[in-house]
């Protein structure tokens, strides 16, 4: 059974198609990139799968639970986290409050410090800075707090929207060499949207391209970098 | 004399605080501004009596003892506002900040109405805990003792919240909501329970205020609601939409300058009182529109 299934999901606003049809199975443990141009349907297709987003037709299921039609509470509850775009920390909570927010769903509180512990040794930054104002951290501080917030919920699933959104390179390197290294550690499953396909190629895993709403091609990441399928997808057939 | 002002304007001041944190509150994590608020107060007043259309009201809730009188008023303020906000606000937990407005209103037209059916709509004589009019000697003034119980009780209230806000789960979740709602429940945090929480709490603030204004001024009367939700309202404007403490420090500043224009106004000026504090509060709004604390939450919606 496949950890993650998304069957003919369709997301529109008003009239505007943002998602159709789209169909895609995740294996348990794995990591899949997401990537495709503005306005591909990605951020939608994580909403919809998170419950953020109402979807138009299709299902979603989790270890063969369907989730579509839970709210986002209940389907966080079920074993999937969100780092969203743009990080949406609680910039006026401290940042070992946003830690926390997410751990109201747990009853293993033993765990939840153990956890808390993982992460603090995972990102000594947010140990150092546990008790300051969250909106104070730098844009790469954010991100490693947005990905331990996550984390902090115990998820079984993990998306992540464009983590790499806004940051200097060497650290969303950082981001991505932590990301992966708590993956293997907790046996994650993950999905990352992510543009760039040669930073997917330089991480590693399968990549599902989107445009216009539909998922193109799906494959190995590093294949899509050598190929111009990825081009192809931003600027349109070759003439 | 000076002292005298200064118990006036921290119970004056503390009474305007708790009104506006009412609705900072529910502000704060649904950006719906309730204007029912004043007529949860009204309501809560009404509990006290038994329906009648007589002058001098029969006491009903309010014959009981201080000890259970005043769990039992906070108890019916929470219960109302959960039922309003089960059964009005969230069928409409989708609309536009707009609709949710109206329907408060609609709310709020709803309750007075219904008081009006049952009690009438002269004004009661309530005769609740009069042996607080008593004044007590305090260095050079006397100050009535029941001034000095609502100065004590604002502060109690004030620091329960604070504690409950940053050291309790539901606190903690009420926080993270009023940030960012949607993020929260993508964190698992159940939108309902910190709805209904911010709701009770609410309600029962409004209970405190009824129950301290009928103790001040010994009438029951169905606007009563009206005018402090007014003062309310601007209190929670001032103080920056949503922010509790900005809702805080402009309850009581409003609650400061009003005792202070009354002490100090000739006496021919005095009726126009609150012309000359909302003449102040108009000069403030046009230094700082977004309130003396504007909230992170309320900035990016707007």
């Amino acid at each position: 059974m496949s950890k993650l299934g998304v069957h003919d999901l369709s997301v529109r606003y008003g009239k505007l198609t943002a998602l159709s049809d789209v169909s895609f199975t995740v294996a348990e443990g794995e990591r899949l990139f997401i990537s495709g141009p503005n306005g591909a349907g990605k951020s939608s297709l994580l909403g919809a799968i998170s419950g953020a987003v109402r979807a138009a037709h299709g299902r979603v299921e989790m270890d063969g639970d369907i989730l579509s039609g839970h709210s986002p509470e209940g389907i966080a509850r079920r074993g999937l986290s969100m780092v969203p775009e743009g990080r949406r920390i609680f910039r006026a909570l401290s940042v070992q409050e946003n830690l926390m927010v997410g751990t109201g769903l747990r009853r293993d509180r033993a765990a939840v410090a153990d956890d808390l512990a993982t992460v603090y040794a995972a990102f000594p930054i947010l140990h150092d800075r546990r008790h300051a104002n969250a909106g104070a951290l730098s844009g790469g501080q954010q991100q490693m707090l947005a990905i331990s917030r996550a984390l902090m919920t115990n998820p079984k699933l993990m998306l992540v929207d464009e983590p790499s959104l806004g940051l200097a390179p060497k650290v969303v390197d950082e981001v991505y060499d932590r990301l992966v290294a708590l993956q293997a550690q907790r046996g994650l499953t993950l999905v990352i949207v992510e543009q760039s396909s040669a930073r997917a190629a330089r991480v590693g895993g399968r990549m599902l391209l989107m445009r216009g709403g539909r998922v193109v091609a799906d494959g190995d990441a590093a294949s899509f970098a050598a190929h111009d399928l990825l081009s192809e997808a931003y600027f349109g057939d070759p003439a | 004399m000076s002292l005298q002002i200064l118990f006036d304007a921290l119970s004056l001041g503390g009474i305007y605080a708790i009104a506006a944190l009412g609705i900072a509150l529910i502000f704060g994590v649904m950006k719906l501004v309730n204007f029912a608020h004043g007529q949860f107060i009204a309501c809560s007043v009404f509990a006290l009596i038994l329906p009648s259309a007589d002058a001098v009201a029969v006491l009903g809730l309010g014959a009981l003892p201080a000890g259970l009188l005043i769990p039992a008023i906070l108890l019916f303020g929470a219960g109302l506002a959960v039922l309003a906000e089960a059964f009005v606000f969230r069928p409409l937990r989708n609309a536009s900040p707009v609709a949710l407005m109206v329907a408060s209103f609609a709310l709020g037209i709803l309750l007075q109405n219904l008081l009006l059916v049952t009690y009438g709509g002269r004004p009661k004589a309530i005769s609740l805990w009069p042996e607080l009019g008593q004044p007590v000697r305090l260095l050079s003034a006397e100050i009535p003792l029941l001034q000095l119980f609502v100065i004590g009780a604002v502060g109690v209230i004030l620091a329960g919240l604070a504690l409950m806000l940053k050291r309790t789960r539901i606190g903690l979740e009420m926080r993270a909501a009023a940030e960012d709602f949607g993020m929260a429940r993508l964190l698992g945090v159940r939108a309902n329970r910190v709805i209904s929480g911010a709701f009770a709490l609410s309600g029962a603030l409004a209970a405190v205020v009824a129950l301290v204004l009928v103790a001040q001024t010994g009438v029951a009367d169905v606007r009563m609601g009206g005018q402090i939700m007014l003062v309310a309202f601007i209190a929670t404007v001032m103080g920056g939409m949503g922010s509790l403490p900005g809702a805080v420090a402009a309850g009581l500043a409003l609650g400061a300058v009003s005792a202070l224009l009354q002490a100090f106004l000739p006496p021919e000026a005095r009726p126009f009182r609150d012309a000359f504090l909302y003449g102040l509060v108009i000069l403030v709004l046009l230094f700082r529109p977004q309130g003396l604390f504007a909230s992170a939450s309320a900035k990016p919606r707007v």
